[in-house]
């Protein structure tokens, strides 16, 4: 009988033991894109030691779980940008607590009430709106609320092979690559980089893409001025302006002005290895590229590598289109006061530490930063940092933003490869989205 | 209940009384227990939501609520759509360009391993290891294959000086491309099939047409051909059913480009359904796709019961 008894002490003093820390920590779950990079940067916590997107979110929810023993955050890493399976998660009852969501896409979910307005739990914390630079709290706010923390705000740039610049002369006095200022420019240089270094001007990926074809139209739609999203339930694209973009592209592709048949992995390959002059490529890549040209050996170390913002083409204001991240939580009824609490310290977190997810190449999010000489100091931040005030994004109350992205990508493809008429690709990219959009 | 019976039919005689004898095929309620469990999940899993698809295609729905009573008009807007019309094409496209190869091929390969030797069994082995990969290894396979400037293909083609087809992106090659990897993938299962189906032709038939002095070609017309025409026929009709169903390889090589050149209907309703959040138009394709299903459903029905009539 004593023996049982102090068998029985062991067992219960052991149990107790092990499970004491479990009964600590509060669980969020985290569900992100970004990619997945356990191998390099599982375990790390030394943030200022990961590069890359991917690098540096694991890095920094490491960190925060090492900072936060009373909190632990487990990650599910989606595919980019994951909403399929977030919308069953919301559909089945089962989402997680934080997940990445683009500006553009808050208002699908928001409308929805399916997401937690974030203006008190943030201001638990101590995070006002004003800490936020106006693009990022534009996009993160709908219907006055705030529904995401935003943590950056991204665009697309011309990443830009200067050794391919040089052979191609097309450098300033200064060394800064000679960019077009209007179509006309545009073509007229792409010629002349492909009789100098035999090579495209232009590195895209084109196969069975969409995001891009999209991007670069609304830029250049920004860039003459045309307000194709008046009215946030009807759009129109059979214009003369969206024509003239599409022409333009029409001619590049024609005249073999840039890369064919490579989708979006192939094309950074591409880069790297030196097969054309620009890619059109976004903010993410400029920490990954500037590692490379500082590597030794690599095509973008050869001439160096450098990266500006759209150029102006039109005669319209300078602008170009812009979207940015943001960590949404899913409206629960059943979370504990701990468990908002624990959402609050991983906000907070990452408002603090945007100065690293910044060195990704995406804006920072955070006013204090993008100021900061921090920031400043990082490479390429001078010719790129103007994105902050050029960046135009959709109206926000325009819904299903990657549906669109996805019709307005299906047609340009098709006109710009020649498989259709222009005309009858913007008629029926307006007609599709008209048609989703009446049907929401 | 069995004791029951012997102790009753036993027992009859003894007492003079003539009892008739228990009928062991009429129906007893109690036996519904055994089919219970599977009538459940056949309910559940597939009578209602035949049922509930067929409701959500007349109704205004989206992913988080169902609305409104729209009658036809899902089916209106379905067939008006270009995308939709485009996809029932290329579903037919593909199921010609994948269902005559695997069934031809398949017969090909079983022709030339259907011996004892260790070489056949080798190859039928290797020939049947793909059908076992799931169809993301399959279609990450392919992409090596096809992708230009370092994939296989292009490395080949590089050696001659000449550029690869580009069979992801090229609209007359997109899905040629799917259509091949797809042949990569399935053979292995109509290869097994006309492999048992010849061996089952009895020998004694070849020996006679050997002692008839038959060629090897009239063998082939006279007696093998014949022989495996119904398994030629069930090959057929099984491989139209699953290459109907199209998807994972057009979503994860094409994503259904270019253009929708590759988007079959499934992934069209996917894409309708889960990424537009237009549920009562995804369940109105699917109603189309199930129809078509039926009605090659019903060809097999017909096809097989006119050749057992004839046999």
């Amino acid at each position: 009988m004593r023996m049982k008894t102090i068998l029985l002490a062991a067992v219960s003093a052991s149990v107790m033991m092990l499970a004491s820390p479990g009964f600590a920590a509060t669980e969020l779950t985290v569900q992100r894109f970004f990619g997945a990079c356990d191998a390099d940067f599982g375990t790390n916590t030394d943030v200022s030691k990961a590069v890359g997107e991917c690098g540096i979110m694991t890095s920094l929810i490491n960190k925060f779980n090492a900072d936060n023993p009373d909190v632990h955050v487990s990650v599910t890493t989606v595919e980019w940008p994951g909403y399929d399976q977030l919308t069953a998660q919301f559909a089945s009852g089962d989402a997680p607590d934080i997940v990445t969501i683009h500006e553009s896409v808050l208002s699908d979910y928001q409308s929805k009430g399916l997401l937690l307005p974030l203006d008190d739990v943030l201001k638990s914390v101590g995070v006002t709106p004003d800490a936020f630079t106006d693009a990022a709290r534009n996009g993160a706010t709908k219907d006055g609320k705030i529904y995401g923390l935003p943590i950056d705000s991204w665009t697309m740039l011309y990443h830009i092979n200067m050794d391919l610049f040089k052979q191609a002369d097309l450098v300033n006095a200064d060394g800064t690559p000679i960019l077009p200022k209007s179509v006309d420019e545009l073509l007229a240089q792409a010629e002349q980089f492909k009789q100098k270094t035999g090579k495209p001007y232009f590195v895209q990926n084109l196969a069975n893409e969409t995001a891009l074809f999209t991007r670069n139209l609304y830029t250049y739609l920004f860039q003459q001025g045309s307000d194709f999203f008046a009215d946030p339930k009807h759009v129109k694209l059979n214009t003369p302006e969206a024509k003239k973009v599409v022409e333009m592209y029409k001619t590049i592709f024609a005249k073999d002005y840039t890369t064919k048949g490579l989708d979006y992995g192939g094309a950074i390959n591409a880069f790297l290895a030196g097969e054309g002059g620009v890619q059109l490529n976004g903010t993410w890549v400029v920490g990954d590229y500037n590692a490379q040209s500082e590597t030794n050996g690599t095509a973008l170390n050869k001439g160096g590598y450098a990266v500006y913002p759209y150029p102006q083409l039109f005669d319209g204001a300078h602008a170009q289109y812009a979207d940015g991240h943001t960590w949404a939580v899913s409206a629960k009824e059943d979370r504990t006061a701990e468990q908002t609490a624990a959402i609050g310290k991983f906000l907070k977190f990452f408002t603090d530490n945007d100065f690293d997810w910044s060195r990704t190449g995406h804006l920072p999010a955070v006013k204090s930063i993008i100021t900061s000489d921090q920031f400043k100091a990082l490479p390429h931040r001078d010719t790129i940092s103007a994105v902050a005030e050029l960046g135009r994004s959709l109206p926000p109350e325009v819904e299903r933003q990657f549906a669109i992205q996805e019709i307005i990508g299906e047609e340009l493809a098709a006109a710009t490869s020649g498989q259709k008429d222009t005309d009858a690709a913007l008629a029926d990219a307006e007609t599709r989205i008209n048609e989703l959009l009446a049907n929401l | 209940m069995a004791d029951q019976l012997t102790i009753r039919e036993t027992a009859a005689p003894a007492v003079g009384v003539r009892v008739p004898s228990a009928n062991i095929y009429a129906p007893q309620w109690r036996n519904f227990v055994f089919v219970a469990p599977f009538l459940f999940f056949f309910t559940t899993l597939l009578i209602f939501p035949l049922f509930w698809g067929m409701w959500l295609s007349v109704h205004k729905a989206d992913t988080f609520s169902t609305g409104r009573f729209v009658g036809l008009d899902n089916y209106v807007r379905l067939f008006h759509d270009k995308v939709f019309l485009q996809s029932v094409w290329n579903t037919f496209y593909f199921v010609l360009l994948t269902v005559p190869t695997l069934a031809l091929i398949g017969l090909f390969l079983a022709l030339c391993l259907n011996r004892r030797t260790r070489t056949a069994a080798v190859l039928r082995t290797l020939f049947f290891s793909s059908s076992v990969l799931s169809v993301t290894i399959v279609t990450l396979i392919w992409r090596i294959v096809y992708i230009p400037n370092v994939g296989l293909l292009s490395t080949i083609y590089g050696w001659f000086g000449a550029t690869a087809p580009a069979f992801i992106s090229d609209p007359s090659l997109a899905m040629i491309g799917i259509a091949i990897a797809t042949i990569w993938w399935c053979i292995g299962l109509p290869m097994m099939l006309f492999l048992s189906a010849l061996q089952q032709i009895p020998q004694d038939i070849y020996e006679a047409a050997a002692l008839d002095n038959a060629n090897r070609w009239q063998t082939l017309r006279s007696i093998t051909l014949p022989s495996i025409k119904r398994t030629f026929i069930l090959v057929i009709i099984i491989q139209i059913v699953l290459q109907f169903q199209l998807f994972g390889q057009a979503w994860l090589m094409t994503r259904g480009g270019p253009n929708n050149l590759t988007k079959p209907i499934v992934l069209y309703i996917y894409d309708t359904a889960f990424r537009r959040w237009d549920l009562g138009m995804g369940a109105a394709a699917s109603e189309m796709l199930f129809v078509l299903i039926l009605i090659a459903a019903m060809a097999q029905y017909l096809v097989t019961r006119n050749k057992g009539d004839q046999a």
